[in-house]
């Protein structure tokens, strides 16, 4: 069943598809910072305000994904920020979240060496996001 | 050089306390991330700061599933990263993102040389043979294409 846009039960769902990836489990292996996505409010496409959202991840698990303020996922290792619209387009893979960065339509804030580093550990885990099935406010 | 251009390519006086420099007012996304990798590997890696002192080059990487590129010009302990291709590279790597990040992934092994053996390795020299990885100017550069991507690698 489909779930809100990044709801707290799309966090659930999200984290649950995090961790039963055998990609991600092995590409991981060692990551030991922490994630915030910034979900920048677009009111005309029906999402009001900002959201962000914190992913605690550990040596390939993820430990726990929440939804919270903007301010929230500002204060994570790593931060990625883009309006909601793009982040539609990553969970519905019309936009490759690496070329996404490389064009600075997903700003990446944190050390590039270990991001880098990581690379199929971050593509697989925009392939997660893809496993969920989602409700998007500007569709309902 | 396998592009020869017009002339020399503008060298800009740019006042900077850091190894690398952007010669764009507004540097794209993708040269403000290359110029950035690369300050953080010779900031952090002894081997890959005397590589970069050395290196005289101008280096072109063209992303071909976005349309975008960068030149970075290596001068020796300098950096300059210019958005787009500029004349006079002597080599030029065009090959897709995940491609042009899994090069910032090969190991370096023995004699500072690219292990092209592991899964990685195999995957870009896999790309290079079937075209998906272009390096012109590569045959007249094989020591730079390697420094390079020493300097590139995050491994």
């Amino acid at each position: 069943m489909a779930v809100k846009a990044f709801s707290s039960e799309w966090a659930r769902q999200f984290k649950d598809e995090v961790n039963a990836s055998s990609v991600y489990k092995s590409a991981a292996k060692g990551w030991k910072w922490t994630v915030g996505l910034v979900v920048e409010a677009e009111p005309d496409k029906n999402f009001p305000e900002s959201r962000g959202i914190v992913m605690d991840l550990f040596d390939g698990t993820a430990r726990d994904i929440t939804v919270g303020t903007a301010a929230d996922a500002q204060k994570c290792d790593f931060v990625i920020t883009a309006p909601y619209t793009r982040w539609k387009q990553v969970a519905t893979k019309e936009l490759d979240a690496t070329k996404g960065i490389l064009q600075g339509k997903l700003k990446m804030k944190g050390d590039l060496p270990t991001i880098v580093r990581y690379t199929k550990a971050s593509q697989e885990m925009t392939e997660c996001t893809t496993r969920v099935p989602v409700e998007w406010p500007d569709e309902s | 050089m396998h592009d020869a251009g017009p002339g020399r390519m503008a060298r800009r006086k740019l006042k900077t306390d850091r190894s690398v420099a952007f010669a764009d007012q507004e540097p794209s996304a993708f040269a403000s991330m290359l110029g950035g990798l690369i300050d953080a590997n010779i900031e952090n890696s002894p081997a890959k700061r005397k590589d970069f002192d050395e290196l005289e080059a101008r280096v072109g990487i063209w992303v071909t599933d976005i349309d975008e590129g960068v030149t970075l010009e290596f001068q020796r302990g300098a950096l300059v990263v210019h958005n787009g291709l500029k004349p006079k590279r002597d080599i030029t790597i065009r090959a897709e993102a995940e491609t042009v990040m899994n090069l910032s992934n090969l190991k370096i092994g023995l004699f500072g040389m690219p292990v092209y053996y592991d899964a990685t390795g195999r995957g870009v020299a896999l790309k290079l043979l079937r075209g998906k990885l272009r390096i012109d100017g590569m045959l007249g550069n094989i020591a730079t294409v390697n420094t390079v991507t020493r300097i590139f690698s995050v491994q």
